[in-house]
């Protein structure tokens, strides 16, 4: 019964049809299918977005060649998530078909970077304010302890303690963390994914 | 009687029929088996331990990773607990297309269970059949994600991108082709005679057993125990979800019952296209400070995500209980005694659907 | 290069025995190996074969950012590979430890730490496509001239 069973299986027409001119498809990958984000061309203004969301170590790096910034992704490290294209302003990555939507849905991340200094642990070395990027732009001349002339900068050493001025400054790019001694300072990054037409 | 061990039989790690390693092993006096003991600890990665003080855009990739088959449930959980955490609303049509991805998400990791069941009792047509209809399911999430595995689309406040009508009509054409293969699949499995040796009877779990050893999910249902968290979520009921379950408790049934959810999926997905209506896909919201415990169905069962958030939107500790935990230990203990002979140790353990990088993290 | 060598890289290319190791990956990498055999991509129809069984294998697949319960067993199953073998390792895992590479985790990145690595396939997971291209672009070279290169080796 069984054996009757299968010829009856294998002598169907679409399973012969399929099994004289069965033809495997093409090793491609399909136009709509995220792969490693590819360069587009436009000029990329270093704001540092696609690597503040990026959540893998090491995936996306900015880099400056010939005195032009470019993204620049490691294969081995990128999962291809795609959110480096969504979170960039300037359209310098694409992936996929997520371009496209982004410009069509108005797809956006709102970032907001918020420093906290713990007042009780910090000893005010003056570590995070020198290494800071944001403020070394504003005031090359801040000194080694961390102390600054200028009131612009995004934080400095003021009687002792490490204080905060300018929290909208920060790119949220956690070099203060790395270099606190006793881990006093905290950068949190905040993203909400939205759509702008309902913002 | 005194029972006598004649050899202790190790199975795996490295197995033809495991996709992940894990070892079994078995007592064995002649043919028979008598006990089976199941070590654990080959993938162990400590995702939660990795998660503790990271935002939502982080964990979420994390959470995600616990396992590669049901990733997209894993994604929805960790999304629904912080979502129930800071009370952030989501727009209808976002929580239409959750429900869509993760019915779709169910049907690949079903056909992927059978398919493996098939392959292990040697009946490779089916499986290679079961794994095509597979790529079907499959080819359906990429068109509405972008990937395959690994699809990133659940975020707070919504979904990360919308469908397109075109996109949404190749999905109720492919739960066509999956319902009209399926009938011949399930046809040629219910009346297949290799088949009824290899599974009716064969490691039977009765309903007491389940209720004792806290099984969940397919293997449970199977057993005539009613548990799924799907009946607490009103869009599920209002979209015509039901219980299903059978009563035999053997392999047999619990095939069987995956073959029926995956009806109930493609018909759960044709009702959540025709509710589909134009409107915002993703909203936005701040994660609050919280802790919650949130349970949503996976593909194997019950998933908790018991996480603990601050004010900033990190992670103060995340604890993970998936549904394969129990699931394995109750094949290993009840369900794989007294077998016949040492195939079938691995035909009931497949049959129950472990996903050891769920169970381990 | 004589005649027989010629008649063996032939032989060679067109017959790879493939066991994949999982090494603590989360699957996906896995399932997108198992989607290779299905009828849709076919991996057979190129002369590889899916057996699972590191003694007849001829390439492992390794998944996985290396666990620490492997760390002591990898190097011993690819002793028990006869020669000549390769590995080729899947995903980003292998190469980077992904996103579980992070202060804190229990694994160990990268696998050819352990063990000699011929060729890698970054993605998370890579597509099924990706994964045979990358075979098929290794398998030409992989065993190319094995006994010439051995003496030479000598």
């Amino acid at each position: 019964m069984s054996v009757l069973s299968y010829l009856k299986e294998f002598l169907r027409p679409s399973w012969l049809k399929s099994f004289f001119f069965a033809k495997t498809a093409p090793l491609e990958n399909p136009p709509y299918f995220r792969d490693f984000p590819q360069i587009t061309g436009n000029e990329c203004t270093n704001c540092l977005s696609c690597k503040m969301i990026c959540p893998c170590q090491g995936a996306i790096d900015v880099i400056q060649e010939n005195g032009k910034w470019m993204p620049y992704i490691t294969y081995g490290h990128c999962v291809r998530c795609g959110y480096c294209v969504e979170a960039c302003p300037e359209e310098v990555l694409t992936s996929g078909d997520i371009l496209d939507k982004k410009r069509l849905e108005g797809l956006e991340f709102i970032h907001e970077y918020k420093v906290i200094v713990d007042e009780e642990a910090c000893m005010g070395c003056g570590n995070c304010s020198t290494a800071c990027p944001a403020n070394r732009e504003i005031d090359p001349h801040i000194g080694a302890g961390g102390t600054a002339m200028s009131d612009d900068v995004l934080m400095r050493v003021e009687r002792g303690k490490n204080r905060v001025l300018h929290n909208d400054l920060c790119k949220g790019c956690k070099v203060c963390m790395d270099t606190c001694p006793n881990k006093s300072i905290h950068v949190v990054r905040t993203v909400q994914a939205v759509q702008e037409a309902y913002k | 009687m005194k029972k006598v061990v004649d050899v202790s039989l190790p199975v795996g790690p490295v197995h033809p029929c495991f996709k992940e390693p894990l070892r079994i092993k078995c007592e064995t006096a002649g043919e028979r088996v008598l006990r089976t003991e199941v070590e654990l600890g080959y993938v162990k990665k400590g995702i939660e331990k990795i998660m503790v003080g990271r935002p939502w855009q982080e964990t979420m990739f994390l959470a995600e990773r616990v396992c590669g088959i049901c990733s997209v449930v894993h994604n929805t959980a960790i999304v629904g607990a912080l979502e129930e955490i800071s009370g952030i609303e989501v727009p209808r049509r976002a929580q239409l297309l959750r429900i869509i991805l993760n019915e779709l998400d169910r049907m690949q990791s079903h056909l992927l269970a059978n398919y493996s069941y098939c392959y292990t009792i040697e009946h490779e047509t089916l499986a290679m059949y079961l794994l095509n209809l597979r790529e079907t399911a499959m080819d359906a999430i990429e068109k509405m994600t972008g990937t395959r595995i690994m699809s990133a689309y659940v975020v707070p406040g919504g979904v990360r991108e919308d469908v397109s009508d075109a996109v949404l009509s190749d999905i109720i054409s492919a739960m066509d082709k999956i319902e009209r293969e399926l009938n011949r699949y399930v046809k040629m499995f219910e009346t297949g005679r290799l088949i009824a040796l290899r599974s009716k009877g064969i490691g039977i779990l009765s309903v007491e057993d389940a209720k004792a050893s806290g099984v969940v999910g397919p293997t449970a249902r199977a057993s005539g125990m009613e548990c799924d968290a799907r009946a607490n979520d009103p869009l599920y009921v209002e979209l015509g979800w039901h219980m299903i379950t059978r009563t035999e408790g053997d392999n047999f049934a619990r095939i069987m019952l995956r073959f029926d959810e995956l009806y109930q999926s493609a018909s759960l997905v044709r009702n959540a296209v025709a509710k589909l209506e134009a409107g915002p896909i993703r909203l936005g919201g701040k994660v609050t400070a919280g802790h919650v415990k949130h349970t949503i169905e996976a593909p194997r069962g019950d998933l908790t995500y018991d996480i603990a958030v601050d004010e900033n939107g990190e992670v103060i500790s995340v604890a993970i209980q998936t549904p394969s935990v129990m699931n394995v230990e109750t094949a290993a203990h009840v369900m794989m005694k007294d077998l016949a002979s040492a195939a079938d140790v691995t035909s009931v353990f497949i049959s129950a659907d472990p996903c050891i990088a769920c169970a381990e993290r | 290069m004589s005649l027989l060598q010629s008649i063996k890289n032939g032989v060679r290319k067109r017959s790879i025995h493939v066991c994949y190791v999982n090494t603590g990956s989360c699957n996906g990498c896995d399932i997108e190996i198992l989607a290779c055999l299905s009828p849709r991509y076919d991996i057979e129809q190129y002369g590889i074969y899916v057996h699972n069984n590191p003694r007849e294998a001829d390439v492992i697949l390794v998944t996985g950012g290396m666990s620490p319960q492997w760390i002591d067993k990898l190097p011993d199953l690819f002793d028990r590979v006869p020669e000549p073998k390769a590995v080729v390792t899947i995903g980003n895992c292998p190469i980077s430890g992904c996103v579980f590479n992070r202060p804190g985790c229990v694994i160990d990145p990268p696998v050819s730490k352990y063990i000699p690595v011929t060729a890698a396939v970054p993605g998370c997971p890579p597509r099924p496509t990706e994964i045979i291209n990358a075979i098929l672009s290794a398998a030409d070279e992989l065993f190319k001239n094995h006994e010439e290169k051995k003496e030479a080796k000598k």
